[in-house]
């Protein structure tokens, strides 16, 4: 078996003049998470289709465990979760999720056995109701999401690639959703996942690329990244009541570089030479509470910021503190 | 292929379990059947009609005519006139005498059913006048006009000195037309029942076209704004989920109209028995023998008309994204199937034409037109095969641009694409 689950090399994609991936090259190892970070309209989508051959590049070469042909005995081996969801809404939960099923090559009783075991794991059966028989259109967006996160795993895909797919769930679905990805990784599979909520790649992905306007703009494992961007990074939780003199001292540039002010926390990247401890001594100096001061690595969030820029932050995606 | 017997089985499955699907096929036999069993039940039930004989007769004519149409008009030459009221007026007096009759039609109190006026136009065999509250139907006016001419024949016989007993003997002419159709297989029955079988073949088979085609649409539509498409189309290929689409909405298609003949023929078969048991007598009908050779050829035309519409209108589903253009997107495939289905008076007044030739053989409008022909006159076997070859290569065809249209429309979103940009895709996709 090919230790890379994906190669893409010098990908090329365009619509009608507007280039959306520009000569876009990432491998991902085999068994591990992956993150595709990028604003919204950066070209994450269009790379996912073509992956998975629902658009054809318009040069570059895309090879998935060593093929380059999706429509052989590799396409079965990819569970694909879309950033749109979207199932037969008149239909039966178990009769979408057996199609499904039937599409990847899993039929009969094994089908049956599958989508009961997944039911079970992800509670839409064995509770006060059994979902399983409703109608999809019964169901609950978050449950929605549930069953087609399902018909993504039906036949237990050796390469899982979820488009979005934290966006529009709640705090529970949303940690049912991770255990399981977690789960995956576990038992070896190759997860591969786009998202703009940094938290969340920063959690689970043990590598990530970064693309911006189609283009890559970084990747590597999240440590590697981290200790490529390196720098001087302190986090601060400060009291309720903020002297006026803080953000005096956040505006000196011998001490601050930049700083991301999520109210009750701040991330603050040094300025070169710049000595951690003074800042502390003057924050104390000015009267502020300080209940903590850690120096830490860059966030996810904070290397995006730096690397793609504000601009490329579409309004509401800076869900990092 | 288990990926594309997948797709057709979900198509078929989801469509004939639908309440719409079990519904109209229980329902339209029970509908056939009342056609062919209740016009007798009430046929039997019901009066005759009303009383011909119940008007004025005006007869200006100054013979015996008016009297001997009343006679006519009660039942034949020695029928009693006793309902109607014949008035000989004199030529100049008629209006008075019209307006007379007319507040006879309209009074309350046993109104009268019209008058007729005889003159002397009418003994010249020219024209009579009737006006009636039944002057619109056609069997009622026919009728008076048909005693007219036999009293005036009687007339005019009586005249040349024959005894009214002879005259009653010749003038008695019963005549009912049987129609024979010849074809191959020798002498048909019925001549109008076979046109009107197979303008029933037509419509049905507009109706299925139409209907499904619909379906087509909008399921396409519905897959494609629902998104539930990408995943679809991540595991299999466009042409496998068009094809498995067409094959399955066929399928379930082709089965309620196999029911639909199945239990409509065995209701005309087992009328007989229904009808003894409401005590009504039973009319043999005259229904066209279809052979197998014809049910196959009738078959080909709808698998492969079913093919051709299914895939362009599946292509303009994948055009659309809302309901209010689905209207839109469908009108060109439904005008080809409207301008089939507007011809089928002109080819079943006239078959053989050569206008009615062209039609019948013509891709869009072969699998209604040429079922219509073929029931109704004797088409070569070459004709047929000729057509049906013709209509192969147009669904070929179809399906091949349908598709390329289908593979890019199914991921456009926003505006609906104009035809210049579906024929771009078309020739990117080539």
């Amino acid at each position: 078996m090919s230790e890379i689950a994906l190669d893409i090399q010098n990908v090329r994609k365009s619509f009608s003049g507007h280039v959306a991936v520009k000569n876009l090259s990432l491998q991902v190892p085999c068994g591990s998470v992956y993150g595709l970070l990028g604003p919204n309209g950066a070209g994450k989508t269009t790379t996912i289709r073509m992956i998975l051959d629902i658009i054809e590049p318009d040069s570059g070469t895309i090879s998935i465990f060593g093929e380059s042909s999706l429509r052989g005995r590799a396409g079965n081996r990819i569970g694909y979760l879309p950033e749109e969801r979207g199932l037969y809404k008149k239909m039966q939960v178990r009769r979408v999720l057996k199609f499904l099923a039937e599409l990847k090559g899993v039929r009969g009783r094994d089908a049956d056995k599958r989508i009961e075991m997944w039911l079970q794991r992800l509670s839409l059966t064995g509770g006060d109701k059994d979902w399983g028989s409703a109608r999809v259109e019964e169901l609950s967006r978050g449950m929605q999401q549930k069953v087609q996160f399902i018909g993504a795993l039906l036949h237990e895909p050796e390469l899982i690639i979820l488009d979005e797919p934290f966006s529009g769930l709640d705090p529970m679905n949303a940690q049912a959703l991770k255990d399981t990805v977690v789960d995956l990784r576990r038992e070896g599979r190759t997860v591969i996942f786009s998202t703009h909520l940094m938290e969340n790649a920063e959690r689970l992905c043990d590598a990530v690329c970064i693309i911006a306007h189609g283009e890559k703009v970084l990747d590597g494992t999240v440590t590697a990244v981290k200790a490529e961007h390196g720098g001087h990074y302190v986090a601060i939780a400060l009291g309720q009541d903020r002297p006026s003199a803080v953000a005096d001292i956040f505006a000196d540039r011998s001490l601050v570089n930049g700083l991301d002010d999520s109210n009750r926390t701040v991330e603050i990247e040094l300025a070169p030479n710049a000595d951690a401890q003074l800042l502390l001594r003057k924050l104390i100096d000015a009267g502020a509470t300080v209940e903590r001061f850690e120096l830490v690595q860059p966030s996810l969030h904070r290397i995006f910021l730096d690397t793609v820029g504000a601009t490329g932050v579409e309004p509401g995606m800076s869900g990092h503190g | 292929m288990a990926k594309l017997w997948a797709i057709i089985k979900r198509e078929y499955l989801e469509r004939v379990r639908s309440k719409w699907y079990l519904l109209s096929t229980a329902l339209a036999p029970l509908f056939f059947g009342i056609i062919a069993i209740v016009p007798m039940v009430i046929a039997s039930r019901t009066k005759a009609s009303p009383d011909l004989s119940h008007v004025v007769i005006l007869d200006a004519t100054g013979t015996q005519l008016g009297l001997r149409v009343a006679g006519e008009l009660a039942g034949g030459i020695s029928g009693a006139p006793t309902r109607a009221v014949v008035r000989a007026v004199a030529p100049s007096e008629l209006a008075p005498a019209e307006t007379l009759a007319t507040h006879e039609v309209m009074r309350l109190q046993d109104p009268m059913l019209g008058y007729l006026v005889l003159d002397s136009s009418t003994i010249a065999g020219h024209s009579e006048r009737y006006a009636g509250r039944n002057a619109s139907t056609l069997v009622d006016v026919s009728e008076i006009e048909s005693s007219v001419r036999r009293a005036l024949l009687a007339q005019r016989l009586e005249h040349e000195g024959l005894q009214p007993s002879r005259i009653k003997e010749l003038t008695k002419v019963d005549l009912k037309m049987t129609s024979e159709r010849l074809s191959d297989r020798g002498r048909e029955v019925g001549g109008l029942a076979n046109a009107l079988f197979s303008y029933l073949i037509a419509f049905v088979l507009y109706m299925m076209l139409v209907i499904y085609g619909q379906q087509i649409l909008r399921g396409v539509m519905e897959e494609k704004t629902s998104r539930v498409a990408e995943v679809v189309i991540s595991s299999v290929s466009t042409d496998t989920l068009l094809a498995g689409k067409v094959i399955g909405v066929g399928g379930a298609s082709l089965t309620q109209i196999i029911v639909w003949v199945v239990s409509t023929a065995l209701v005309f078969k087992s009328r007989g028995v229904i009808l003894a048991r409401l005590h009504v007598a039973n009319v043999e009908l005259p229904i066209p023998h279809i052979g197998i050779g014809i049910a196959l050829l009738l078959l080909a035309f709808f698998v492969l008309g079913f093919i051709f519409y299914a895939a362009l209108f599946a292509a303009m589903g994948s055009t659309v994204t809302n309901e209010q253009d689905v209207q839109q997107a469908s009108l060109p495939v439904t005008m080809l199937l409207v301008a089939s289905i507007v011809f089928i008076q002109p080819i079943l007044l006239d078959p053989t034409s050569t206008f009615s030739k062209v039609m019948s053989w013509l891709p869009f409008s072969s699998p209604i037109l040429m079922p219509l022909r073929m029931t109704v006159v004797q088409v070569s076997w070459a004709e047929l095969a000729g057509t049906l070859a013709g209509l192969l290569l147009a669904c070929v065809a179809a399906t091949w641009v349908a598709a390329r249209i289908y593979r890019v429309g199914m991921l456009m979103y926003g505006k609906r694409p104009t035809f210049r940009e579906m024929a771009r895709w078309v020739r990117r996709a080539a």
